[in-house]
């Protein structure tokens, strides 16, 4: 199996798995009970509490924990009471939770940045809550926080030499970039940010919200009082503690990881990129064939990008077949955020870029990971490039079966040569190209 | 290559049936039919994963695989259908009428016009032809060819669609596949294992799709205003209880009732005009039980037996009873008795009996010699000759 899917999910890392496990049975208490091993459970949570929040320049305390990014995305909006402002790319965790109060949307340009100018013009004393993720959940797009957060403080001097006191706060959703950026709240200039175990080998069903000092939000959850009272119920012990060493070990082979994707990725660009050269070969041989091979279209700006996201357009493929034909080679691969995936509806992310319809269901999103490896990603990018020409053949034979019937219909004429593509495809491609062989 | 347009809903039956369609050398275009799904928190029709399901397998087998909307026909025909019918108090069968106005029709008809030569569902069920069936006797009606199809109960006695099925037009059915319709289905689903079908292992859906795992009860609650009411002993007018609309009771049931422990209490009568449901602990109360049963909206497939004799099934799964059947003319309607069960031999498609049902309400009556359950008001009953299935009706009040 080949996963390429790192963006969803990610396995748990040995070492945090390991760290995790004594936490379900022998150091099962309850971290307020009275009694001394109850304590020691107590430290061990405040210490990898602690650990999480040094992976992101700040303080155990200024850490709430939850459920997981889309826990700590609605406890964070409920910092805002009257107008928010967020990107149109945001995940819909993010989007949904605005849509409960008064929002706009900023729209970002086809790579999928911020456009600061609209964060500007619509900026009015009313907003009190503004949103962007760090990158995004699609295309891997890294926006400029430290110019939004620089916007901000302008407009709260503006705001308050003007006798206006309405707080403004930046949050932002790191939960794609923990693993494969350098994260620093200070340099950032965030006052909220939320972190997501799930996607940096840690478990699932765990996450972080970030508070600066003097952020005010409101509990979800009331209870027992836990984490200051923000966020009642009995922790989660294993779970922060795999969060922790997850988020720590991520921390360390930051560059390391980074440049071992960036390599994945420059593979999977050449392979994909000669589609429609190696069309273009088949074609001469079957030049009745006119198979509207396009370049693919890679997604989002490598200068701005998670080094592990490759979302690629393969404009008149359907990009979902893609995904069952590989997963019958063992490739696992997705179309984009898989709630959206899920629901049959089409990628706000992809439209908001200015995709077509037909591109956005011609898109693929490849985020590398951990489980990966160079050979790995040169055998699935030629997989890939395979499928892809025999979803082209495929929809050409089906067009040209229209047209063959129409035109027998019309008048009994002598239906036209189509030849089959799927020979040409096997003839011309390279032996170890075959599907059935290259793949065991 | 003859063209066929499958639907696949995502189940082993449909996704055994593109193999099997496949095998046998048509040319299979796979059809998700979206129908109309309410999003409600908690209620939730899987429709995605079905979707998903479906072109899976349809993808696996190399098939071209298109969606089709069936959303707003499906809301204004089957939706509005069964909740008009609630309110009247009544319990409709919505599957009966999606078969009849969605896969049979809408379906059918865009496949005709994309240049299908069939079309092709999962259903438990064949399709005859009069000639090879009562091998002896010829029809005379040669020059009609649709009225020589008959539909059939499926091998799968156990797993049988025709009660589903049974106002599927015979235009439609004389072009249908029933691929599984010989298989039982352990077959189908030792057929899906074979072939390394994930849906192999699916849990059969239940119920109407739309209405999601919540149940009909919660789904009619968001719809339909209720008041509360009375529920009444009906031998004594006692008052045992109170229910929270008189609609979503049906006659012969005794779940939800609430009325507290010991023997059971069972619907017995729902006068609807002052909101009382009616219960007895009698199980042989005489409101119960009933010698003949008065049908509306009757659709006949085919021409009855002269003899009236007829087998009927009152639901799904239910075994078939021996019946007599007598027609009645409908108030409204023009067409006589005699042209109902004998339709004039006259040139062209003019003598097909769908021709001759078309257009007006039919009413008829069933005789059992010996006393039946009485069915709920709205639900379907239908007629069958040995294998064949000749049409049905609805149950009146």
């Amino acid at each position: 199996m080949i996963y390429l899917d790192h963006a969803a999910a990610t396995p748990v890392s040995p070492q945090a798995l390991k760290a995790m496990l004594p936490y379900f049975t022998e150091d099962f208490f309850n971290p307020s009970a009275p009694y001394l091993p109850a304590k020691h459970v107590r430290e061990a949570y405040e210490s990898a509490k602690d650990q999480v929040a040094h992976c992101i320049g700040a303080k155990g305390v200024d850490l709430v924990i939850t459920a997981g990014a889309t826990e700590s995305i609605n406890l964070a909006f409920t910092a805002s009471h009257h107008k928010s402002l967020v990107l149109a790319i945001e995940h819909t965790a993010v989007l949904a939770a605005a849509k409960s109060k008064k929002y706009d949307l900023i729209s970002v340009d086809k790579f999928g940045l911020i456009q600061l100018d609209d964060l500007r013009r619509k900026l009015d004393d009313e907003v009190d809550f503004v949103s962007i993720s760090l990158a995004n959940n699609e295309l891997g797009t890294i926006q400029p926080l430290a110019e939004v957060s620089e916007i901000l403080r302008q407009a709260r001097q503006d705001r308050l030499q003007r006798g206006i006191t309405t707080p403004l706060y930046l949050h932002s959703d790191a939960s794609q970039a923990l693993n494969l950026m350098d994260i620093n709240v200070a340099r950032l200039g965030v006052d909220l940010l939320t972190l997501n175990a799930a996607k940096c080998s840690g478990p699932k069903g765990i996450g972080a919200l970030y508070l600066a000092h003097g952020v005010k939000i409101s509990p979800l959850t009331v209870g027992g009082g836990q984490e200051r009272g923000l966020r009642s119920g009995t922790e989660n012990v294993p779970g922060v503690i795999g969060f922790a060493t997850a988020a720590t070990e991520a921390k360390a082979h930051l560059s390391y990881h980074r440049k071992q994707y960036q390599e994945m990725a420059k593979v999977l660009h050449q392979e994909l990129a000669r589609i429609p050269i190696v069309a273009q070969h088949i074609e001469n041989v079957k030049h009745d064939l006119n198979l509207g091979i396009s370049q693919p279209i890679f997604l989002g700006n490598p200068k701005h990008q998670l080094a592990s996201f490759v979302p690629v357009c393969l404009p008149g493929i359907d990009a979902e077949r893609l995904i069952y034909k590989l997963e019958q080679q063992g490739i696992l691969v997705s179309t984009g955020a898989a709630c959206a995936a899920n629901k049959g509806t089409k990628s706000h992310v992809l439209a908001a870029i200015g995709l077509s319809d037909a591109e956005i269901a011609g898109s693929l999103r490849i985020s590398l990971g951990s489980t990966n490896n160079l050979d790995q990603i040169r055998q699935a990018a030629k997989i890939i490039s395979d499928i892809v020409l025999r979803e082209y053949f495929r929809v050409q034979n089906s067009l040209q079966g229209i047209k063959r019937a129409s035109k027998l219909d019309a008048k009994n004429d002598s239906p036209v040569k189509t030849g089959t593509g799927e020979d040409a495809l096997v003839e011309n491609f390279a032996p170890e190209d075959n599907l059935e062989n290259s793949y065991a | 290559m003859p063209k066929v347009y499958l639907g696949m809903s995502g189940g082993v039956d449909s996704s055994v049936s593109a193999v099997l369609l496949k095998e046998q050398g048509y040319d299979v275009t796979g059809i998700y039919m979206k129908n109309w799904s309410k999003d409600l928190p908690g209620m939730k029709c899987p429709w995605a994963e079905d979707l998903a399901d479906a072109k899976r397998v349809a993808v696996q087998l190399d098939l071209d695989f298109e969606v089709w909307d069936f959303e707003d026909d499906y809301k204004q025909k089957v939706v509005d259908y069964m909740l008009s019918e609630f309110q009247k108090g009544r319990t409709p069968n919505p599957d009966v009428m999606c078969n009849e106005q969605i896969k049979f029709k809408l379906f059918y008809d865009r496949a005709i016009q994309n240049g299908a030569d069939f079309i092709a569902t999962g259903h438990y069920a064949r399709v005859g032809a009069a000639q090879d069936i009562e091998s002896a006797t010829a029809p005379a009606s040669n020059h009609c060819s649709v009225n020589n199809i008959r539909l059939m109960r499926a091998i799968d006695e156990n797993k049988d669609q025709t009660y589903f099925l049974y106002r599927m037009s015979n235009a439609a059915t004389a072009k249908t596949i029933f691929p599984v319709g010989n298989l039982t289905k352990p077959e189908v689903k030792a057929l899906a294992a074979d072939k390394g079908l994930d849906v192999a292992t699916k849990k059969e859906s239940m119920g109407v799709c739309f209405v999601g795992e919540v149940g009909m009860k919660d789904f009619l609650h968001e719809y339909l205003e209720t008041q509360p009411g009375e529920i009444r002993e009906i031998e004594t007018e006692k008052v045992l209880g109170y229910h929270d609309g008189a609609i979503f009771y049906t006659i012969g049931q005794r779940h939800g009732l609430y009325l507290g422990g010991g023997l059971p209490y069972y619907v017995v009568k729902k006068d609807l005009a002052n909101n009382i449901v009616y219960v007895s602990r009698n199980l042989n109360h005489g409101l119960l039980w009933t010698n003949q049963l008065k049908l509306e909206n009757l659709h006949l497939r085919t021409d009855l037996p002269t003899s009236g004799k007829i087998q009927v099934r009152l639901r799904h799964r239910a075994p078939l009873l021996e019946a007599a059947v007598v027609l009645r003319e409908s108030p409204q309607a023009a067409v006589k008795d005699e042209d109902v069960r004998r339709p004039r031999r006259r040139a062209g498609t003019a003598s097909c009996p769908e021709e001759a049902t078309k257009g007006s309400s039919k009413l008829g009556e069933l005789i059992f010699t010996t006393p039946i359950k009485r069915p709920a008001p709205g639900q379907s009953v239908v007629f069958y000759d040995g294998e064949i299935c000749l049409g049905g009706g609805i149950v009146a009040e």
